[in-house]
């Protein structure tokens, strides 16, 4: 028992208050153990190749300057991306013309090494954003955040922000994972002039303000937090429940499951489906699962190459799926459906994604395929990465044999996942499954993300200039109505052309301790500490 | 004839120069050929596109030709310089140092495990051949080769840590609520003895059974199988008769006599057994969540991460010379004659 009491450097106020066992229960208590498949690769997110591990981590450690608030869905916690509330930021106002943010910064917040935040730090966080080769200058872009000169200090705590239009995902963007705050003076003593914004330091060292430290990291193996109780950020002034945040690697997924049922450990996001029923009915561990808001799984075709050039030949292949039986097969049914929508051409809302009037209908698949000039089908490939196996090996075996029943003879190719994303990025597959999540689930930005440009993440290559025009209407429209009429077009266009299929949004399954409460799913899909307590 | 060794020894080292530069060359190009572009696969962040793959591409040197690439990266290698990690983050070097011990000490303890039982099980068979036991002996073998390792250790965290409870939680090298020992030597045992923590001690003891118990029962077979049919070979032979006739005790003629002379083979044999464990050893790696070499190279293949996958193969060769090496000296100690040639 002896080594237990390692524990104390974090618990070590309880440990002298109590003395004794009852003081390491309690310090296992205040402790809440992360089992995870992924690794931590990075301290820096914005750095290429950062793992969705990594921005969990950050999300924790660094504060941004602002964050989105929550809201419940049903049981369970969400974020609202509606919701945008001060992280470090203590209030904010928007100009008339929407053109100017003025940020008020937390008069009391300090950084983990006790200096206070500054005006400055902000600006040479928000000029690294912009300025370094990594990651968050592009997810910048999408705010019209480019340049350093739109971030100006007015005073010790008080800062602006100017844009050119009056984008509306500006404020949205400084609330992502990719905007850390950084602790300027630090970051800069070990910065080199190769290496101005010290991303090479930034690697394996963190200048944050956030609420938990990074105690040790050990990338694979754990990485171990302890609470920042000078955290200026907490919600209404209380600080996270848990003192210390063990985050541990555990590749094999019925392992996690193990721990998670006998109370080893406290939580785990990324269990395999099989396990989690018996987690369902465990004496000590709890499912919190909720529909990914913000995510879609989907069937893409190259809509640049035939046979899948022609939106006939799409739509034929959207009525030939049987959709309820993939939906029960790969993901037992644990998610929302998007398709069997009620409506015809214009969609109830301008909420996307939302259920597509898709539905199995072979009949109707056959006539289009004839329309389209291919009354005897043809033959194509269908691909998707081994990562995602559990889910797409019984998609693709349901999409071969429905696809069979209309004439399209498909061969299936399993790819490993670094050859399936160059593949993808090089789009060499015509038709394939792939998820996506998009941080900011705002229906333009799906459709500015997933449907227009030629860039990666325009899975199905869908051009469309009524589409761009829309997109970037939207974008810069301060008019509510009339950005809802872009969106709905966009939708109804979406639907009209079918540059891919959507299916579901998997559910987001936590498994966790009886004992563990306040679950949030976050738009990173990934456990924010900060949110959980034991009750 | 230690002079005779050590001149051996330098001599097989250097001739395996030559291999040792073919496999870097070999894995170097391998990687290459492979599909799968890491550019690609690291810079798929939300909102990354063409410009930050080329950048990305360009830092890791992946925009020049593949023989600049061989000759920048065999300059590097010189200089003991492998390259990061873009799956862990860190320099290869140093993941490599801090998982090595790891796989080492893990194996070791599993090929101790596995001589123990296989030598006298093997040596029985041989004496009871056709009994009961030899057939129980050929049982045992067949299932610990038959059951790969993933299930075997699957089956025993079920039965001896979610069931029974005896064993602590299947994760990692040590009590994740306990801190490691001081790294010395990176194997833990070794740490933990020489600080004297047998707390400690007793603790990692604990962590490694099941997966070394796992691995152990993989490579029973070809030891217990080769000891067997090594001793059955000696045990008909002359020398033996003679003993006998001469009436030495039962238990000398076995060991001194009959099992030094089967062990030749079995040496050769324990010899590769040790290499492709420390190689294959994978699966039990990912099951019990041990941070090793096997694991770790296996992760930056799936993801094409070219440093890590290219210091491993070169890491394998190595130990693989060094273990052959060691084989030498040992066949010299089992049977002199061999250290003449």
């Amino acid at each position: 028992m002896k080594r237990r009491v390692l524990l104390q450097s974090a618990a070590g106020a309880a440990l002298l208050a109590g003395g004794g066992m009852p003081a390491m229960a309690q310090s296992r208590a205040e402790t809440l153990r992360y089992v995870t498949g992924a690794t931590i690769n990075t301290l820096d997110t914005t750095m290429f190749g950062a793992t969705r591990e990594s921005f969990g981590l950050s999300m924790n450690v660094y504060d941004r300057l602002f964050r989105f608030g929550r809201k419940k869905v049903a049981d369970y916690w969400v974020f609202d991306p509606d919701k945008i509330e001060g992280e470090l930021a203590k209030s904010y106002s928007i100009s008339p013309d929407n053109k100017v943010i003025t940020i008020t910064l937390r008069d009391d917040a300090t950084w983990q090494d006790g200096s206070p935040v500054t005006a400055e730090d902000v600006k040479w966080s928000l000029d690294r954003a912009v300025s370094a080769k990594s990651l968050a200058a592009p997810q910048f872009t999408t705010g019209s955040l480019t340049s350093v000169d739109q971030f100006k200090i007015v005073d010790p705590k008080t800062l602006t922000v100017t844009l050119e239009k009056p984008d509306r995902l500006a404020l949205a963007n400084l609330c992502v994972c990719y905007a850390i705050m950084v602790n300027s003076k630090l970051a800069k003593q070990n910065a080199t002039g190769e290496d101005p914004w010290a991303q090479e330091w930034m690697k394996t060292n963190t200048a944050a303000s956030g609420a938990y430290i990074v105690e040790s990291h050990k990338a694979g193996e754990s990485t171990v937090l302890r609470r920042n109780d000078k955290w200026a950020g907490a919600p209404g002034g209380t600080l996270p429940f848990f003192r210390r945040i063990i985050i541990q690697t555990v590749p094999e997924p019925a392992t996690r499951a193990n721990l998670v049922e006998r109370g080893d450990a406290d939580l785990s996001i990324d269990l395999a489906a099989a396990d989690l029923p018996t987690i369902e009915k465990s004496a000590k561990a709890k499912l919190v699962s909720m529909p990914q808001t913000n995510g879609f799984t989907h069937v893409s075709m190259n809509t640049q190459a035939a046979p899948f050039d022609n939106p006939k030949v799409r739509k034929a292949v959207a009525a030939a799926l049987s959709y309820d039986d993939m939906f029960k097969a790969a993901i037992f049914e644990r998610g929302r459906k998007l398709y069997d929508g009620t409506w015809t051409t214009t969609p109830p809302d301008a909420s996307f994604p939302q259920p597509i009037p898709n539905k199995a209908d072979p009949a109707l698949a056959k006539k289009l395929l004839a329309e389209a000039g291919f009354p005897n089908g043809f033959s194509t490939t269908f691909a998707f990465n081994v990562g995602a196996a559990a889910t797409a090996e019984p998609v693709a075996a349901l999409l071969k044999e429905s696809l069979g029943k209309v004439g399209i003879q498909v061969e299936i190719q399993k790819k490993p996942d670094a050859e399936f994303n160059t593949l993808a990025s090089e789009r060499k597959m015509p038709f394939f499954m792939d998820g996506a999540t998009a941080w900011l689930p705002y229906t333009y930005y799906f459709f500015y993300l997933y449907f227009t440009r030629e860039q990666r993440w325009n899975f199905s290559s869908f051009k469309s200039t009524k589409m761009e025009e829309l997109t970037l209407d939207a974008r810069y429209q301060t008019d509510k109505a009339k950005y809802d009429d872009d969106c709905l077009k966009m939708i109804e266009i979406f639907n009209a052309e079918t540059p891919l299929i959507m299916l579901w949004q998997p559910n987001h399954d936590a498994a966790m301790a009886k004992s563990v409460d306040g679950y949030t799913y976050q738009f990173y899909r990934q456990a924010d500490f900060r949110d959980l307590k034991r009750v | 004839m230690l002079a005779g060794i050590a001149r051996r020894v330098g001599r097989r080292l250097l001739a395996s120069i030559p291999a040792l530069l073919g496999v870097v060359v070999v894995t170097f190009i391998l990687m290459r050929v492979l599909p799968g572009d890491p550019a690609t696969f690291f810079a798929s962040g939300p909102s990354a596109g063409q410009a930050e793959i080329e950048e990305l591409r360009r830092t890791m040197g992946l925009d020049k030709p593949i023989p600049v690439q061989l000759v920048r990266y065999l300059g590097e290698i010189a200089q003991g310089n492998f390259g990061r990690s873009m799956t862990t983050g860190q320099p290869v070097v140093l993941d490599i140092k801090r998982r090595l011990p790891a796989s080492l000490e893990l194996t070791c303890v599993a090929l101790l495990i596995a001589l123990v039982f296989s030598l006298p099980l093997g040596v029985f068979a041989a004496l009871r051949q056709g009994s009961v036991i030899d057939h129980a002996v050929r049982l045992l073998c067949t299932l610990g080769v038959c059951v790969p390792t993933f299930v075997s250790g699957l089956l025993l965290i079920y039965a001896f840590y979610y069931l029974l409870g005896w064993a602590p939680d299947p994760t990692a090298r040590i009590d994740i609520f306990a801190s490691p020992p001081p790294d010395i030597t990176g194997f833990y045992l070794i740490d933990f003895a020489v600080t004297g923590d047998w707390d400690g001690w007793w603790a990692a003891f604990r962590q490694l059974m099941l997966p070394a118990f796992t691995m152990a029962l993989f490579v029973l077979a070809p030891l217990a199988r080769m000891t067997r049919a090594s001793m059955l070979a000696v045990l008909g032979s002359d020398f033996i008769r003679t003993a006998h006739a001469m009436g030495l005790s039962r238990l000398r003629i076995i060991v001194a006599y009959a099992l030094r002379n089967a062990l030749l083979p079995v040496i050769t044999i324990t010899g590769i057994v040790f290499s492709t464990m420390l190689g294959a050893n994978v699966l039990v790696e990912k099951v019990f969540s041990w941070p090793g070499v096997a694991s770790y190279a296996l992760d930056a293949l799936l993801a094409s991460d070219y440093a890590p996958v290219q210091a491993f193969v070169l890491l394998m060769a190595s130990i693989f010379v060094l273990v052959n090496v060691t084989i030498d000296v040992l066949y010299g100690i089992a049977d002199p004659r061999v250290s003449v040639a």
